[in-house]
C-alpha cells in the first residue's frame, strides 16, 4: 500500500471513528421540541424520520395551543422550564432574544447548511447583528384571491398587475354583480397597509420611522376604495370571509396559503370558479412575509442534538416533505423544485411574492407599533385625521414605544425601596386594624374564629395579598420584556407611569367605556336576573329543572361557542339582527365595527353571557326566605304584589347588595367580550381599561405600566364600592 | 279564565327567554354534527342536512381525550372541595363568630376583589416557582382555593340565617365546629350548591393558568388539549365544535346535580322546630 492510500485509510478510519463517537454521544440522548397547534400535533412525524436515521436519540413533541402560546414562552423562560427548541413567530423573535433566552447559533453552522437558501424575507427574522438566533421552518405570505367567474363576466381574463390596474379592476367587478362590495379591505388590519405602504416605496424604522410620500400615497390610495364604497368602510371586519366570497359579497380579498384548503373543503361548490394571483405592484412588489422559526433555548442541556434536529428540519428535503405533511410553505428555495409544490398552479403566486416579500423590522416592540400602526391607519380611512396628520402622529408614537432610557440603580437600592413600599401597606393595614380595637364588637369573642379562618386567610395571604402589594411594586418601575428575565434592568420610577396614563388616549378612551359599560350594562343585568329568579322560583312553573338548566346554559357555553355565534348574529350580510331590520324596512348595520354600535352590542352579549351567574344567586337566596313569613302575612290578607314588597325584597336585601357589588366590579372589569369580539376596536370605541391592561402587560410585556393601570382601575372601583357601602348604610337606617 | 291567560302569558315569556339562551347551545350541538362545508352558509339551519360524527372522530384521534378528562376532573373536583370548604369556614366566621377587628379585616379582604384579576397571574407565577410548585397539581389547585368573591357571597347568605338556631345549639353544648358542620352546612344548601357549581365551572372552563403551570403535555386539561389542535389560521369547525360539547357536557351535568339542592324551606322548618 501506498503511503497516501495508507492516509486515505487512517483517515477514513478516524473520519469514522469520530462519527461514531458522535453518534455515541447522541444517543441515548432526549430532547423536547414545542410546536404550536396543528404543527405541535404533525411535527411528531417528522420527528419520527428525525428518529429512525438517528437510532437511539428521543424527540419528544408537545403541542401548544396557540392562544396563549405567547404566555406559556414567556412563562416558561421565567419558570426555566423552556424546551429545548420551539416553534417561533417571526415577529416574536426579537422579544425571546431582548430576553436573553435565545442561543446564538453561529457557532453550529456548517457548510451543509446553505443559508443562501432561505428566502431573504425568511433569513432576515433570524439574524441580527450578523448573529443566527433561529432557522427559518416555513414561510406564508399573502396574495390576491379573486373570483374567476365574475372577474371575467367583468371583462378581465387576467388579474390585474398594477395599482391603477387594480382600481378599474374593482369599479367593473361592482358593476357586473348584485350588492356586496369589490375588494375586502379591513381596516383593522396592519400587515395589508404595510404591504401598499411597502409596495409604494415605504419603509419602516429605516432612519426616520416612516417615509413621508409613501405613507401618505398608500392612505390615499385606499381611501378611495372606501370612499367609492368599493370596500366598506364598516362592517369589513366583521364578516366571515368564506361565506361572503361563495356568495360574491367579496368576490376579491387578500389572504395567505391556509386559505387555499379552507376554501376546498368548506366550499367545493366553488371549485374552478376562483384562482389565486400576485399582489398588484405600486412603485415595487412587496408582500408580507410570515411564518416560523425554530429556535433552541439558552438553558437547553443537549444543544449538540437540538442544532442537528434543527438543521434536519430546515433543510430542502425536509422543508418539501414538511409541505406534504402540514401545507405549510417552505422556507428553503430548493425545496419548491418539488413538483407537488411548483406544479400546482394555486401556489405559483406565492413562489412569486416569496422573493419579494418583506418582513417587519427586528425591534421587540412591534406588537405595541403594529397595533399603533391600526389605529393610525383606521383613523386615517375614517376621515378623522389627513393622511399626513395620520404619519406625524404615528412617528411621534413609534418614537414614544422606542424610546429607551439606560437608567440604572444599585441592587440595594432597590431592595431598600422596594421592601419599605413593601411595607407600607402593611403598616396602613395594622395601623387601621388597631385604630378603636378598644370598643369590642359586642358579645363575647371567640377565638375559635381564628381556626375557621386560618386556611382562607393563609392561602389568601400567599397568593392574594402578596402578589397585590408586589404589583404596587411594579407599578412604580419601568418592568418590561427587557426586565423580565433580568432584574438589574429594573428600575424605580416613581409615579411616571401613572402620570403617563392620563396622557394614553387609549388609555382615556378605555376608561370612558369601562365606566359607560358598567353604568348601562349592571342596573340592566341585575334587574333582569331579579325577574328571571323569581320567575322561576313561582309555584306556578313546572319543568323547575329544565329552566334552570336553561338559565345557567350561556354561562356555561365555551366563549368560543358563543362568539361563534355572536358575531354570526351580528354579521352585516347576513345576520339575523340584520335580517330582522329588513323585514320591517330598517336599513343594515355594522353592529360590531361602528363606533356607536358596537359598545352597545358587546352590553348586550355581556349581558346574555352573564345573567345567569346572578340569577342562580338570587334564585338560592329566595330558597331561604322562610314559607311562615308569607304564610303570617297571607293571614293578614296580603296580595301578591303585597308578599313582594314587604317580604320578598327585604329578605333579598343582603343578596342583593352583594349582587350589586360584585357585579359592578365584574363590570368596570370589562374584558372577555371586546377581547374576542372586537379586539378593542373600531378606533377603540370598544377598548376597556383592563382589555388595555391586558395588551400592554402580556402583548408588549410592559408591565410596570399595566400594573399602574391596574391601580387606577382599582382607585376607581374603590370609590363605587365605598359609595355603594354608604348607599346601603343609609338604607339600612330606613328600615 | 284571567288566571289560565296568566299562565299562558308568563310560560309564552319563560319559553321565549329559554329559547334565546339556548340557542348557542343548541347550535353548537348541531354544528358538531355537521360538515365542513355545512358550518359556514348565508342560511344555517338548526339541524344538519347530513349528520357526521367526523368531528368527533377527529378530535377522538387528535388528543387522548380520556387522559386531559381526568386532568380536568382532578383539577375541578379538588378545586371545588377545597374552596368550598375553605371559603364556608371563613364565611362562618365572619358572619357569625365574633373577633375583634371582624368588619375590618372583612373590608380589607372586599378591597382586594377590586384589584384586576389579571396583572397577579406573573407575580403568583413567581411566588410558585420559588417554593417548587411549577408543574404540580399543587401549584395549580392552590391559588384558587380561596376565593374573597365565595366568602362575601356565603357570609351574605349566613347573615340571613336566624341567631336562635345557633345559640339553641350552643346552649345544648354544640362545639363551634359540630355547629358549623352539623347545622350551618346543611342550612346553606342552597348558596353552597350555587358555589359549587360556580367553582366547578370557573376550574373547568379555565384555560391560561392550567396551560402556563402544567408544562407537560400529559398534564393538560381538557380545553387546554382541545385548544392545542388548532391551526393558527386553519380551525376545523366542526372539531372545534365537538370539543366544545365536550367539555360543556360534564359542566351540565354538574350544574343538574347541584340545582337539586335549591329546595324551599329548610330554614323555616328549623326555626318552626
Amino acid at each position: 500500500m501506498n503511503k497516501p492510500a495508507r492516509y486515505a485509510v487512517k483517515a477514513a478510519a478516524l473520519l469514522a471513528l469520530l462519527c461514531f463517537c458522535r453518534a455515541q454521544v447522541l444517543a441515548g440522548q432526549q430532547i423536547t421540541v414545542w410546536a404550536m397547534g396543528a404543527e405541535g400535533k404533525l411535527i411528531r412525524q417528522a420527528a419520527d424520520i428525525f428518529e429512525a436515521r438517528n437510532p437511539g436519540v428521543k424527540i419528544v413533541t408537545q403541542a401548544i395551543p396557540w392562544t396563549g402560546a405567547h404566555e406559556k414562552l414567556v412563562t416558561s423562560v421565567i419558570g426555566d422550564m423552556s424546551p429545548d427548541i420551539s416553534q417561533m413567530g417571526t415577529t416574536w423573535m426579537p422579544e425571546f432574544r431582548a430576553m436573553n433566552a435565545l442561543e446564538p447559533l453561529n457557532g453550529y453552522m456548517s457548510s451543509s447548511l446553505d443559508t443562501a437558501d432561505f428566502f431573504p424575507g425568511a433569513r432576515d427574522s433570524n439574524l441580527a447583528a450578523g448573529q443566527w438566533y433561529g432557522l427559518p421552518w416555513y414561510v406564508d405570505t399573502r396574495v390576491m384571491f379573486y373570483r374567476t367567474d365574475l372577474a371575467a363576466k367583468a371583462g378581465y381574463t387576467k388579474f390585474p398587475s398594477d395599482w391603477e390596474g387594480f382600481y378599474k379592476f374593482s369599479k367593473a367587478l361592482l358593476k357586473v354583480k348584485p350588492g356586496g362590495y369589490a375588494f375586502s379591505l379591513p381596516t383593522n388590519d396592519w400587515q395589508i397597509f404595510l404591504m401598499f405602504y411597502w409596495q409604494n416605496g415605504g419603509e419602516l424604522l429605516k432612519g426616520p420611522a416612516l417615509t413621508a410620500g409613501s405613507f401618505e400615497g398608500a392612505v390615499e390610495y385606499l381611501k378611495r376604495f372606501f370612499d367609492e364604497k368599493l370596500s366598506p368602510l364598516e362592517g369589513g371586519n366583521d364578516t366571515d370571509m368564506l361565506t361572503a366570497f361563495e356568495s360574491g359579497y367579496f368576490p376579491v380579498f387578500v389572504s395567505g396559503p391556509w386559505m387555499i384548503s379552507q376554501i376546498h373543503t368548506s366550499k367545493p361548490g366553488l371549485d374552478g370558479r376562483w384562482a389565486t394571483a400576485p399582489l398588484p405592484a405600486g412603485r415595487r412588489h412587496a408582500s408580507f412575509m410570515g411564518g416560523c422559526n425554530l429556535v433552541m433555548f439558552k438553558s437547553s442541556p443537549r444543544k449538540a442534538l437540538a442544532w442537528k434536529f434543527m438543521d434536519f428540519m430546515a433543510g430542502p428535503e425536509m422543508q418539501a416533505k414538511w409541505y406534504a405533511l402540514s401545507g405549510d410553505l417552505p422556507a428553503s428555495r430548493k425545496a419548491w423544485a418539488s413538483p407537488v409544490l411548483s406544479g400546482n398552479p394555486l401556489l405559483t403566486p406565492f413562489r412569486k411574492e416569496l422573493d419579494t416579500a418583506k418582513a417587519p423590522p427586528q425591534v421587540p416592540e412591534w406588537e405595541n407599533i403594529a397595533g399603533a400602526v391600526n389605529d393610525a391607519v383606521e383613523e386615517a380611512a375614517f376621515g378623522k385625521v389627513t393622511a399626513s396628520a395620520a404619519r406625524e402622529k404615528l412617528s411621534a408614537r413609534i418614537e414614544r414605544i422606542l424610546a429607551k432610557s439606560d437608567r440604572r440603580q444599585s441592587p440595594l437600592f432597590k431592595i431598600a425601596l422596594a421592601l419599605f413600599i413593601f411595607l407600607l401597606p402593611l403598616c396602613a393595614v395594622i395601623v387601621y386594624l388597631r385604630r378603636g380595637k378598644a370598643a369590642p364588637a359586642g358579645g363575647r369573642a371567640k377565638p375559635i374564629a381564628a381556626l375557621f379562618l386560618l386556611p382562607a386567610l393563609s392561602i389568601l395571604a400567599v397568593f392574594l395579598f402578596i402578589p397585590i402589594i408586589a404589583s404596587l411594586i411594579a407599578s412604580m418601575t419601568n418592568w418590561n420584556m427587557y426586565g423580565v428575565n433580568d432584574w438589574s434592568k429594573v428600575v424605580f420610577v416613581g409615579a411616571e407611569n401613572y402620570v403617563a396614563l392620563f396622557h394614553d388616549q387609549v388609555f382615556l378612551a378605555g376608561l370612558r367605556n369601562t365606566l359607560l359599560f358598567a353604568f348601562i350594562g349592571v342596573p340592566i343585568s341585575v334587574a333582569l336576573s331579579l325577574c328571571l329568579a323569581l320567575a322561576l322560583n313561582a309555584q306556578m312553573l313546572k319543568l323547575k329543572a329544565f329552566f334552570r338548566v336553561a338559565y345557567f346554559i350561556p354561562v356555561i357555553t365555551t366563549m368560543v361557542a358563543v362568539a361563534i355565534i355572536w358575531r354570526w348574529l351580528y354579521n352585516p350580510e347576513f345576520g339575523l339582527f340584520n335580517l330582522a331590520l329588513a323585514k320591517v324596512g330598517l336599513p343594515a348595520q355594522s353592529w360590531l365595527s361602528n363606533s356607536w354600535l358596537a359598545l352597545p352590542s358587546l352590553i348586550l352579549m355581556a349581558v346574555w353571557k352573564g345573567f345567569g351567574y346572578n340569577t342562580m344567586i338570587f334564585l338560592a337566596a329566595l330558597q331561604s326566605i322562610p314559607d311562615s313569613l308569607y304564610e303570617s302575612i297571607a293571614i293578614d290578607g296580603a296580595n301578591g304584589r303585597q308578599k313582594f314588597w314587604y317580604i320578598t325584597l327585604p329578605m333579598l336585601r343582603n343578596t342583593a347588595f352583594f349582587i350589586i357589588v360584585v357585579t359592578t366590579i365584574g363590570y368596570l372589569q370589562f374584558f372577555a367580550e371586546p377581547y374576542i369580539m372586537t379586539g378593542g376596536g373600531p378606533m377603540n370605541a370598544t377598548m376597556s381599561v383592563v382589555l388595555y391592561m391586558y395588551q400592554q402587560g402580556f402583548k408588549f410585556y410592559n408591565l410596570g405600566y399595566a400594573s399602574a393601570m391596574a391601580y387606577l382601575l382599582f382607585g376607581l372601583i374603590f370609590v363605587f364600592t365605598f359609595i355603594q357601602f354608604r348607599t346601603q348604610k343609609r338604607l339600612e337606617g330606613k328600615f | 279564565m284571567k288566571r289560565i291567560s296568566r299562565a299562558a302569558a308568563f310560560y309564552a315569556f319563560m319559553l321565549l327567554s329559554v329559547a334565546i339562551t339556548l340557542f348557542p347551545f343548541v347550535w353548537m350541538l348541531s354544528t358538531s354534527f355537521k360538515g365542513p362545508g355545512e358550518i359556514f352558509t348565508k342560511q344555517p339551519t338548526l339541524l344538519p342536512h347530513i349528520w357526521t360524527l367526523a368531528g368527533y372522530r377527529s378530535i377522538f384521534a387528535a388528543v387522548n381525550i380520556w387522559l386531559h378528562l381526568w386532568n380536568s376532573v382532578v383539577y375541578a373536583v379538588a378545586l371545588t372541595v377545597m374552596s368550598v370548604l375553605f371559603n364556608a369556614m371563613a364565611a362562618y366566621a365572619f358572619a357569625k363568630l365574633k373577633f375583634p377587628g371582624r368588619e375590618k379585616v372583612f373590608s380589607l379582604l372586599l378591597i382586594t376583589m377590586m384589584v384586576p384579576g389579571q396583572v397577579t397571574m406573573l407575580p403568583v407565577f413567581l411566588i410558585l416557582k420559588s417554593l417548587g410548585l411549577l408543574n404540580s397539581y399543587a401549584g395549580l389547585i392552590l391559588p384558587g382555593s380561596a376565593a374573597v368573591f365565595a366568602i362575601f357571597m356565603m357570609r351574605q347568605f349566613m347573615m340571613d340565617i336566624p341567631e336562635e338556631i345557633l345559640e339553641a345549639a350552643r346552649i345544648d353544648g354544640f362545639s363551634e365546629f359540630a355547629i358549623f358542620w352539623r347545622i350551618m352546612i346543611p342550612l346553606c344548601r342552597p348558596i353552597i350548591a350555587t358555589l359549587t357549581v360556580f367553582s366547578f365551572i370557573g376550574a373547568w372552563n379555565d384555560f391560561l393558568w392550567p396551560l402556563v403551570i402544567m408544562i407537560r403535555e400529559d398534564k393538560y386539561t381538557l380545553p387546554v388539549a382541545l385548544a392545542s389542535v388548532n391551526g393558527q389560521y386553519n380551525t376545523d369547525w366542526g372539531m372545534l365544535m365537538a370539543g366544545a360539547v365536550l367539555v360543556v357536557v360534564p359542566a351540565v351535568l354538574v350544574f343538574l346535580l347541584a340545582q337539586k339542592h335549591y329546595i324551599k324551606g329548610i330554614a323555616a322548618g328549623a326555626v318552626k322546630g
